[in-house]
C-alpha cells in the first residue's frame, strides 16, 4: 500500500500528496466528469458511483479531492444550484462509506454499496429539503422520485458487476507501472 | 464464503431494499386523481389503422374527454365552432377537407353513428366513442 512516507530522517518533511497522487487525482476528476457527461442522457444510468468506489479503493481518503474536483467541474458547466449542496455531501458519503469497507477483497461487498447508493441517493439528496421546507417537503420529495431510485439501484449493481473488476485490475496495472 | 453465497447475500439485500422502498411508494405517494367514468376512445384515420385511449374522466361532454386526451399528450384535434357547435376538422394531424375530397370525421357513440356534435355529446361510465375519417363517396 502507498502512503504517507515513513518520517525516519527529520529534514524530509511529510509529504500527504505525492506528485503522482496530484496528477493521478486530476485525471480521476476528469474521468469522473466526462463519465458523467458521456451518460447523462440515459436517465438513471451513471459511472461515477463504481468509479468514485474504485477510486477510493486505490487512493483511499485521498478520493475525496478527485470527488470535489469534479463536482466543482460541474458547477462550472451547470452553474450552482441545490443539487451542489447535494452533491458537496452526497459523493463524500461515498467515499466514506467504500474506506470503511476497503478491507473486503471480493467484489460483492462494493456492488451492493453501488446499488445501495444508487437506492439511498433520493433520501440523501433529500435532507436540504428538510431544512427548507421541514420533514413533510423532505419526505414528499424522497417519495416522489423512489421509483427512479429503484431504477438507479438496479443499473448501479449491473454496472458494477460487470465492471468493478475489470477496472480494479486496470487500476493495479498501472499501479505496478507507476513508481511511487 | 463461497462467491456464491456472497452473490446471493447482495442479491438478496439490494431486493429487500428495493421492496422496502417500493413499499413506502405505495404507501405514501399522492394518489392519482382518477375520474369516475372509465371511457375508451378509438381513432380510426385515413389508412384505417385504428388507435384506442382509455380514460378515466368526470367529463361531461365529450369535448372535454377531447381536452383532457390532448392535454396527456398522444392525442390532438382541431375543430371549428359554427351554428351546430364543435366541427371536427382534423385528429392527430390527419385533416378531413369536406369540400376537397369529401372527407370528413364522423363520431361513433357505442358503435353507432353518434346523434351530437362533440361538444354536446353526453358522456357516460362505460361509453366507447368512435371518431372515424370517412369520405363521403357521391357516385
Amino acid at each position: 500500500m502507498r502512503s504517507m512516507p515513513h518520517n525516519n530522517s527529520d529534514e524530509q518533511p511529510k509529504k500527504i500528496f505525492t506528485v503522482t497522487d496530484i496528477a493521478t487525482i486530476g485525471v480521476m476528476a476528469a474521468l469522473l466528469e466526462v463519465v458523467k457527461v458521456a451518460l447523462q442522457s440515459i436517465p438513471n444510468v451513471e459511472l461515477v458511483t463504481l468509479l468514485i468506489i474504485v477510486f477510493t479503493l486505490y487512493l483511499g481518503p485521498k478520493a475525496l479531492i478527485a470527488v470535489w474536483g469534479f463536482v466543482g467541474m460541474e458547477c462550472a458547466v451547470y452553474g450552482i444550484g441545490l443539487w451542489t449542496i447535494m452533491y458537496v455531501y452526497v459523493w463524500p458519503i461515498l467515499v466514506l462509506l467504500t474506506c470503511l469497507l476497503r478491507k473486503y477483497k471480493s467484489q460483492w461487498p462494493f456492488v451492493t454499496l453501488a446499488a445501495m447508493f444508487g437506492l439511498f441517493f433520493g433520501a440523501m439528496c433529500s435532507i436540504p429539503y428538510f431544512f427548507m421546507g421541514g420533514p413533510a417537503t423532505a419526505l414528499a420529495w424522497w417519495v416522489a422520485g423512489i421509483p427512479y431510485d429503484i431504477l438507479h439501484g438496479i443499473t448501479n449493481f449491473i454496472g458494477a458487476a460487470v465492471l468493478f473488476t475489470p477496472l480494479t485490475n486496470a487500476l493495479k496495472r498501472i499501479r505496478n507501472s507507476v513508481p511511487d | 464464503m463461497k462467491k456464491t453465497t456472497k452473490i446471493i447475500i447482495s442479491v438478496v439485500a439490494v431486493l429487500a431494499v428495493i421492496c422496502i422502498l417500493f413499499g413506502v411508494y405505495k404507501a405514501l405517494s399522492p394518489k392519482a386523481q382518477t375520474g369516475s367514468k372509465a371511457v375508451k376512445v378509438e381513432v380510426t384515420d385515413n389508412n384505417g389503422q385504428t388507435k384506442s385511449y382509455d380514460v378515466k374522466t368526470d367529463a361531461e361532454f365529450l369535448s372535454q374527454v377531447m381536452d383532457e386526451l390532448s392535454a396527456a399528450g398522444d392525442f390532438s384535434y382541431e375543430g371549428t365552432n359554427g351554428d351546430y357547435g364543435l366541427y371536427i376538422t382534423a385528429i392527430n394531424g390527419v385533416t378531413a377537407d369536406y369540400d376537397a375530397d369529401g372527407a370528413y370525421w364522423s363520431i361513433m357513440v357505442n358503435g353507432e353513428y353518434g346523434m351530437y356534435g362533440a361538444d354536446s355529446q353526453p358522456v357516460a361510465d362505460g361509453d366507447t366513442f368512435g371518431f372515424v375519417y370517412e369520405v363521403y363517396a357521391a357516385q
